[in-house]
This record gives structure tokens, C-alpha cells and sequence, in this order.
């Protein structure tokens, strides 16, 4: 019996389209498919991937942490498919199948051979409709998503981060990735209820890369996914993000490394990479000496405590800014260090700093569109609209690294309270 | 072997009308509900595919179980039955192991197959 039908041996076109241009189609029903066909003969792998606009940015209080169970079930028994025969199959065939979940969506990813594509959408169509969601199932990716949420809940980097998050965005993008102990998505009917509420065509995306865009929308519509209906329930709404500053997440923590999030918000996405190139402190040329050319750098590096810039942009908000870590007595020094650096040297950098921090992010985004998850990001953004805005020029750089660092920024920190530097006190 | 010519006839529904009532003579003479069970507690449990489904059950499932096993030991200690209130309903006498038990039982099936299959290369 041969799985694969003979529409498989077309998928290897040629195409040369980029992912920054990606080639869009859409269904009938209007899910968004965008695909970047490699070279033909370049290579004989390709990837399939469903992007869900579900994740954690959409949980209500009564599905708080469904998008951590949801990204749990991808893969699992499905009402025509076990999980045994989905894993035995991809094993067969060489396919790599991976789960993963951002603030705003859940992606469901199969790496393969090209001619394995169409049987891999039928996949991936059965396990976004015909999900069983089972209770013994449940049980298994409860514990699963328990481990997941203990081991971030034990990771200071991450700690740190996720309570930043909820410091600036408080509801929405403030609800953490990781559901909590108490969650109350208690069974498998609650995981199916969240579901079948994001399930929806306005709200999927399948990209895809080594196929032609065409081609995926066909096999789409001709899957289980091309049969959901086109209007109906739109799903949970997340309301606009709305960024609040002066505030600090304060985690009480006696270990003997502590950690401290500065962030700023700011309302154009497109602009974190940039920022966060400005603030970076590690260096494009090895071994040197200074340190890194940014002025960040060398206060870390002179004065022997740890920076670790960070970015996210999301469809209507952006975070950028830097972790901290220093010994338990000297955080509070570092961190105020810090923030005068970024005050007098970043918010007000030359011309000459700007453009090497748009190079700097110019050359980061190319090789992150490099890799496979790089651009499977850039064509889910992509084809559901979560705004990749254009590079940023010298100009617009020197204005939003003045607006940006200028305003007052977001904390969270995990070190003992008499030794935190409170994000009032920081001048800003 | 012929696993697939029983069901057709279990599921033809002249067969079954004909079967209807020699089976309800059956269970009423077999006695299991006037010790308040159901049928499915008396299947035979002590196999990999039977434990397997017991595990998959529901709470409700399986609390309801455990009771009525322990009420019928009881009973069948102290040599008593239920009075007639209290014998199990046919309503209540659902297959609620049974397609646990066909489901394990594929998945099972399922997983020999994969294991003893033979592949051929493409190439």
C-alpha cells in the first residue's frame, strides 16, 4: 500500500521566492497557507507546519494554562489515527514532529521528505479536528505539562522573564506560558473545549518550506482542515495590549546568583530587534579584549556582572531589554549601574552606535531566517498577520531608542527584597 | 478467523429481535442482578488488555465498580440477595468496559502489527 499519493512527486517545483516574500494562497474557507519553496534540487527535506493564533495571550480565566495542555495534545489519538501509529509512521519515514507554544500561537511542526508532505498535512488536519482528548491521555500530558511548568518555575532566566511579561501586560500577554499547579483545566473536555474555540479558519495558518505554496493550499482544502466551516464563533478575543511601566514582579529568592528584568514596552514590534541590538553586550569578534563595542558591554564586563539583552515583538506590542545577573550583593549596585548606562549612553547613542546596532540586527535576522525555526516563524507572522514591519533606518532607530529607553520601564526580579533595586528608584 | 462474519450476524437486528428474548431469560436466570452487578463487572479481568481498560475508566466508572464488587462479595458471604428495589436495573446494565476493551484490544493489535511488518526501500 503506498501512503503517499501521486501528487507528491509535483511538490519538488522550483521556486526561488525568499522568506522575507513568501508565496500566500488561502483556501475557501479561508485558511492562510504561505510556503517558500527552496531551489529544486537544493535539498529533499521539507517542513509542514499549523499555526494556531491560540496561545496563552488568549486564555480566559477559566482555560488559564489550556494553550501549555493544548501544546501538550499535539500529536496525540486522534478518532482515525493513534499516537502510536503517527509516532511508528514518522519514525518510518524520517520525520521529525514538534510541538510548540508562543504568548499568541501553538505550532505543530513535521520536518520530512518532500514526498512524504501530503500525508503529513492529513496529519496534521486530523490532530487540529479529530482530536479524541482523551481522559487517560490527559493524565499522561498532565504530568507532562507539570514538568514542563516546574522546570521554567526552576529556571531563573525564565522566571524572571515570564513575570516581566506579566508586570508590563498584566492580562493577555501577562498570563504566563506555563500552566500552573492549580490550573483549572482539570480534563481532557476542557483541553477540547479551548480547542475547538481557536480551531477556527480565521485563526490558522499552514506554512510551509521545500513546497510550493499552491500546491499546500490544495492538499489543505483537501484535508479535514478544508471542511471547517468559514464563519462561525471567532474565538477568545485578546483585548489590545495595553503596557503599563513602573512596575516590579518581585520573586523572593536566597540563591546566590540573583536575577533582575529591565524592560521597556513599546507599541511597534518591528523596532525590538534594533533596540535589543543597541543594548547587546556580547560581540561579534571573538577574543577581544573590550569587551564588545556597545557601551553595556564594557560596564559588564569591567565591573563583573553578567547582561543578557532580550527582544520580543508581538502583532501589537514589544518587550526589549536586559537581564541582569550578579552575586546576591552586588545586584543592587549592578542594576543601577545599568540603568544609568542605559539612560545616559543608550537612549541617547550616537550615530555611530545606531548604525552599528542596525547591522547588528540586520545580520541577526538574516541568519535567524537561516535556520528552520527562523523560518517557519517568519511565514506563520506572515501569513496570520502578526507584523513584521520593515527594517528600521539610522533615523527612526536614534528616535525610538530615545522614546523607548526613555520611558519608564518594567521589572521583575528573584534575589532576597533588601537586596533589590526597586524600578522607582532607577531614575527613569 | 471469523471475526468478521460473527459481527455481522450480532449486529443483523432480525438476529437480534429473535436473540432478545432468550437472552433476557438468560440473564434473569444468571442472577447477576439481583446481586446488584452489571455484566461488564464480571468479565475476566486478570488479563494485560482488560487491566489496561479498568486503569482507562473514569472516576465515576470506577467507584461505581469497586462498590457493587464489594456489595456482591457481601452478599455471596452472608449467602444473601438484594431486595428486588435494589436488583440492578436493565438500564443501568450498560456495556460501559466493553468498547474500553475493544479500544485497548486494537491498540494492542495495532502495535504487533507495526512490529512485525516488513519494510521495502524505495530506492
Amino acid at each position: 500500500r503506498n501512503m503517499f499519493s501521486t501528487k507528491a512527486a509535483k511538490l519538488a517545483s522550483r521556486g526561488y521566492a525568499s522568506v522575507a516574500s513568501p508565496s500566500v494562497a488561502s483556501t475557501a474557507n479561508g485558511i492562510k497557507v504561505a510556503a517558500v519553496a527552496g531551489a529544486s534540487g537544493a535539498s529533499p527535506l521539507a517542513s509542514v507546519s499549523l499555526v494556531i493564533n491560540g496561545g496563552s495571550r488568549f486564555e480566559s480565566s477559566d482555560f488559564s494554562g489550556a494553550a501549555h495542555f493544548l501544546k501538550g495534545f499535539g500529536f496525540r489519538n486522534t478518532q482515525g489515527r493513534t499516537s502510536f501509529r503517527t509516532v511508528r509512521e514518522a519514525e518510518l519515514n524520517g520525520a521529525t514532529l514538534t510541538a510548540s507554544a508562543t504568548r499568541e500561537n501553538i505550532t505543530y511542526t513535521v520536518q520530512c521528505f518532500k514526498e512524504a508532505v501530503p500525508y503529513f498535512v492529513e496529519v496534521l488536519a486530523d490532530i487540529a479536528t479529530k482530536s479524541k482528548f482523551a481522559e487517560h491521555e490527559f493524565r499522561e500530558v498532565a504530568r507532562l505539562v507539570a514538568f514542563e511548568s516546574l522546570s521554567a518555575r526552576h529556571n531563573a532566566e525564565t522566571r524572571v522573564l515570564d513575570g516581566l511579561h506579566q508586570a508590563a501586560f498584566r492580562g493577555g500577554l501577562g498570563n504566563s506560558l506555563y500552566a500552573l499547579e492549580s490550573s483549572p483545566v482539570a480534563s481532557g473536555d476542557k483541553v477540547r473545549q479551548y480547542a475547538q474555540s481557536v480551531v477556527v479558519p480565521g485563526r490558522i495558518a499552514v506554512v510551509g518550506t521545500g513546497v510550493d505554496a499552491q500546491e499546500l493550499a490544495a492538499l489543505v482544502a483537501e484535508s479535514p482542515l478544508g471542511s471547517l466551516a468559514a464563519s462561525g464563533p471567532a474565538g477568545p478575543q485578546a483585548a489590545a495590549a495595553q503596557a503599563v511601566g513602573g512596575v516590579q514582579q518581585v520573586y523572593e529568592s536566597a540563591a546566590p546568583v540573583s536575577h533582575y528584568a529591565l524592560g521597556f514596552t513599546t507599541k511597534d514590534a518591528a523596532s525590538v530587534q534594533p533596540l535589543a541590538a543597541l543594548l547587546n553586550a556580547s560581540s561579534r569578534v571573538k577574543w577581544s579584549s573590550s569587551g564588545g563595542s556597545t557601551s553595556l558591554a564594557h560596564l559588564a564586563a569591567s565591573s563583573g556582572f553578567g547582561i543578557a539583552p532580550f527582544a520580543f515583538g508581538y502583532s501589537d506590542a514589544g518587550l526589549v531589554g536586559v537581564v541582569v545577573s550578579a552575586p546576591r550583593s552586588l545586584i543592587k549596585n549592578a542594576v543601577q549601574l545599568v540603568a544609568e548606562g542605559i539612560q545616559k549612553n543608550v537612549a541617547l547613542a550616537d550615530e555611530q552606535a545606531i548604525g552599528r546596532a542596525v547591522a547588528k540586527a540586520a545580520v541577526d535576522a538574516a541568519e535567524a531566517e537561516g535556520t528552520a525555526a527562523g523560518q517557519i516563524e517568519a511565514l506563520a507572522k506572515h501569513a496570520l498577520g502578526q507584523g513584521m514591519g520593515k527594517a528600521l533606518a539610522v533615523g527612526e532607530l536614534k528616535s525610538a531608542a530615545e522614546s523607548v529607553f526613555s520611558s519608564k520601564p518594567v521589572a521583575a526580579s528573584l534575589g532576597l527584597p533588601q537586596d533589590t533595586a526597586y524600578v522607582d528608584t532607577l531614575g527613569f | 478467523m471469523l471475526e468478521p462474519v460473527a459481527r455481522i450476524v450480532q449486529n443483523n437486528s432480525a438476529f437480534r429481535a429473535i436473540c432478545r428474548p432468550l437472552a433476557n431469560t438468560w440473564v434473569n436466570l444468571s442472577g447477576y442482578r439481583r446481586l446488584g452487578l452489571r455484566y461488564d463487572d464480571l468479565l475476566r479481568e486478570e488479563t494485560p488488555i482488560v487491566q489496561e481498560a479498568i486503569a482507562r475508566l473514569g472516576r465515576d466508572e470506577t467507584d461505581g465498580r469497586v462498590f457493587r464488587q464489594k456489595r456482591a462479595f457481601q452478599l455471596s458471604l452472608s449467602h444473601a440477595e438484594l431486595p428486588s428495589p435494589q436488583w440492578t436495573k436493565p438500564q443501568d446494565d450498560y456495556k460501559y468496559l466493553q468498547p474500553l476493551i475493544e479500544e485497548v484490544r486494537l491498540e494492542v493489535a495495532e502495535r504487533d502489527a507495526f512490529n512485525s511488518m516488513t519494510t521495502v526501500s524505495r530506492k
